[in-house]
């Protein structure tokens, strides 16, 4: 349904439909840009835009869809993101990368590289070692991985990444954290004027387009935003952490039983954006390593302990009712922290629901009659 | 499910090896390094049991750790998933394990193993370990078990990050983060670490790597030596004992009885009819089963690229934290199993398998191991191109519920025929 009161959300909605190959990648294609692909959160955006290229994310099916080549490949018990975005690999919906990053963040992700290396033949492939402490020590060495980064673009691209491009580059994706980190700021209020599923469809853009192109298209919507008189309210607010997930529909879905998703602690959404690259007198690439290693952290990170602060912090700071804790099936880095983060928001009194789902589920079926008997429990604590 | 007695397990591992040890002794025609073997476990745990009384801190660690570092400061190490691993293969008592597992909230995709440790720390199943030790060699389960352990245990830990690939920067990580653990260790136990100990468990696990290359070798003729339990044994041996005094009089001893039976052209199955590579591990619970079908369908295992090749190399023991850091890049698992997935890797399986002279490739795809399952599509591949047949078995290593013996059995036999008509 076209959205009248928010037309910029129709353009991200654009975006979203026709990607991969959406017109402004191929468009920008066309011109001789090059465009590489990223598979996961640690892989700093801002040195291959410095470099002159496009960064897209990598994601898998935006829908529940039969993963035979995934299965055939990854084997069934790798997460579906992996198999899903493999087989959209194998079967060309890629083809236009010229490179692909990754880090060396989960078993799944390591190995969708390892068969996206050896099965397609994108120019320039790299993965980065990435520590699983984030201490001083842990820095040094992602400041390393990160700088080697930049040398074999420059040597890939045939071009040299200078601090000033650098700078640029941070200015242009902390104005875009500066941008969604206001539009979060609307989900706070009582009666928030988008929902989860539109913000989730403005998140989905950001890492599918140009992002000088996405920064302006959000000023945009935060202005409609700013005198829309649409606001939403609901039976329970409502946060959803935990895998990799960007399908709308599976909040649309929670949202049409009347939770309404005011947050979320989820690597496509909060934890993408929520830290900016401060300098601080740093270079600019030791600032974006930074940021990169010590960003809203992946359940992959060790201890445990600020990924969990910063959830508790994002439940009271949103004021949410109930955590929607959705796992893919064979995601086990966060499958170890359910029993651990359940325990601690429950010392807090906010109770969770633990959906086992698939990549690209949309909330149907049992999904959504425990959905609806987790907001009728909530409904009733509220009495 | 009830424990009688917090120490019930270990008792009861103990109590079984030696009379394992014992029964083999009084056997005829039984190998001494079996004996040894048991033996070997008996002594493990008997170590496990005893050092609270002899004052000793005993430290609960995840696969691939560097227990090196334990045995230089003569702290007893335990190790977690051997030790799911033998409940199933000795005592078949890990379904309660894994039950409790369930009950702590760890998914059924976590690996059988993983929840078998959160099992027996839930119920008490084991004397309480002083420390836990963990780090991320070999997957995302050993690298996110630990916090869970040390809060069913109220217990202090030590995670060690064990970097992806191997370069200068990143070994010199590694040796930090050794470092880091010494001082925690010494902390904890308030023993100071014996760097020359040390130094002398390197030199043992050099020569002890070295065996592990002759007995490969041994086994590359045609009768070959070695049962597929004796591949089990083999692991278990650097697994639980690494740089002792006892993994290398084991290996020699083992080395000695190969040597002797490839002289005398006596192979571990007669008639020696398919000659396998075996890919990860079988079901642990069934593995008395599989050796007895193996010796009566005259099948042998003869390499297993993800757990018995190791990289070349050698260790320094002048400078032994940087050889506790570098045998971690020569360990058989990293190379193939962890990753990157290199050409190197693949490569090495398709040597493997002519210098091994294999028929054929049984690939057990463990549904909790994710990262190995990934390459049985590749791995698979790369034996057609040298014309090897590769059967795929979805197993658990654990969980009886998985796998029949009757299922496993029908499997094999239309393997072997297929074999057999080639």
């Amino acid at each position: 349904m076209k959205n009248t009161r928010l037309p910029t959300l129709e353009r991200f909605r654009e975006v979203n439909q026709t990607f991969p190959k959406t017109r402004e990648i191929l468009e920008l294609k066309q011109k001789g840009k090059k465009v590489f692909g990223w598979l996961c959160t640690y892989v700093p955006e801002e040195i291959i835009h410095a470099a002159g290229a496009l960064p897209i994310r990598i994601t898998g099916y935006s829908q529940e869809t039969e993963l035979e080549d995934g299965n055939a490949y990854l084997y069934i018990n790798n997460c579906s993101f992996s198999r899903s975005c493999l087989q959209m690999g194998l079967r060309g919906e890629y083809d236009y990368l010229d490179g692909v990053i990754a880090g060396s963040t989960c078993d799944g992700a390591r190995r969708l590289f390892d068969l996206w290396r050896h099965y397609i033949k994108t120019p320039f492939h790299h993965i980065l070692t990435v520590p699983r402490k984030c201490t001083e020590r842990a820095q040094s060495l992602y400041y390393e991985q990160v700088s080697q980064l930049k040398l074999l673009l420059e040597e890939h691209l045939n071009t040299v990444i200078t601090d000033e491009a650098l700078f640029k580059s941070i200015t242009v994706f902390n104005e875009s954290r500066e941008l969604l980190q206001k539009l979060y700021q609307l989900r706070r209020l009582d009666r928030p004027p988008i929902t989860g599923a539109e913000t989730m469809e403005v998140l989905n853009a950001s890492f599918r387009m140009p992002k000088e192109l996405f920064n302006q298209y959000l000023r945009q919507l935060l202005d409609e935003l700013a005198i829309s008189d649409v606001t939403h309210t609901s039976r329970a607010r409502l946060m959803v952490t935990g895998s990799v997930m960007n399908n709308p529909e599976f909040l649309r879905s929670i949202e049409e039983l009347g939770g309404l998703v005011v947050t979320d602690e989820l690597c496509t959404s909060t934890r993408y954006w929520s830290d900016p690259v401060v300098l601080d007198g740093r270079s600019p690439l030791e600032a974006i390593s930074r940021r990169y290693l010590s960003n809203f952290p992946c359940a992959r990170m060790v201890p445990s302990d600020e990924r969990f602060n910063r959830i508790m912090q994002l439940a009271r700071d949103f004021r949410v009712d109930g955590v929607i804790s959705q796992t893919i099936r064979y995601c086990v880095p966060y499958a170890h922290d359910l029993p651990l983060i359940t325990a601690k928001l429950k010392e807090i009194g906010i109770p969770t629901l633990a959906l086992d789902v698939e990549y690209g589920t949309s909330g149907s079926g049992q999904i959504r009659t425990r959905v609806q008997a987790f907001l009728e429990m909530l409904e009733a604590r509220k009495k | 499910m009830t424990i009688t007695g917090e120490r019930n397990k270990i008792d009861s591992l103990i109590r079984s090896y030696t009379l394992m040890a014992r029964m083999n002794r009084a056997r005829p025609g039984a190998r001494q390094s079996q004996t040894l073997y048991y033996q070997m476990l008996a002594e493990y745990y008997t170590r496990v049991r005893n050092a609270h009384e002899e004052g000793k801190l005993v430290a609960a660690h995840t696969v691939f750790f560097p227990t090196e570092i334990l045995y230089a400061m003569d702290i007893v190490p335990l190790h977690t998933e051997t030790t799911t691993w033998l409940i199933a293969l000795f005592l078949r008592e890990q379904t309660e394990l894994l039950i409790k597992g369930a009950e702590l909230g760890l998914a059924p995709e976590i690996c059988s193993p993983h929840r078998g440790v959160a099992g027996i720390f839930g119920l008490n199943a084991i004397p309480r370990p002083d420390i836990i030790l963990w780090s991320n060699l070999i997957c995302d389960n050993t690298a996110k078990s630990g916090e869970l352990i040390m809060e069913l245990n109220h217990s202090p830990g030590f995670f060690l990050d064990n970097p992806f690939q191997g370069s200068a920067g990143e070994m010199n990580y590694l040796v930090d983060e050794l470092k880091d653990m010494v001082h925690f260790l010494e902390e904890k136990s308030g023993r100071k670490m014996d760097w020359k100990k040390l130094s002398e468990i390197i030199t043992r696990t050099d020569q002890e790597i070295e065996l592990y290359r002759e007995i490969c070798e041994l086994r590359k003729a045609i009768p070959s030596p070695m049962s597929i339990l004796g591949y089990l044994e083999l692991i278990s041996a650097d697994y639980l004992f690494p740089g002792q005094p006892e993994a290398i009089q084991y290996l020699t001893v083992l080395r000695d009885e190969l040597k002797d039976m490839v002289k005398h052209g006596r192979g571990a199955v007669s008639p020696e009819r398919f000659r396998l590579m075996t890919l990860f591990l079988p079901p642990l619970h069934l593995i008395g089963y599989l050796g007895t079908l193996f010796a009566e369908l005259g099948a042998v295992s003869v390499v297993e690229p993800f757990f018995t090749r190791w990289s070349e190399g050698k260790l320094d023991p002048d400078r032994p934290l940087e050889s506790v850091a570098k045998k971690s890049f020569l360990i058989p698992e990293r190379r193939s199993m962890y990753g990157p997935l290199s050409q190197q890797a693949l490569q090495d399986i398709a040597d493997g398998a002519e210098q091994y002279k294999i028929d054929g490739a049984i690939y057990w795809a463990f549904m909790g191991c994710r990262h190995t399952c990934a390459t049985i599509r590749v791995v698979k591949e790369v034996l057609s191109e040298i014309d090897v047949p590769m059967l795929t078995l979805d197993c658990d290593i654990m969980d009886p519920t998985v796998n029949s013996e009757e299922e496993i059995r029908n499997k094999l036999e239309q393997f072997f025929e297929m074999l057999e008509d080639r």
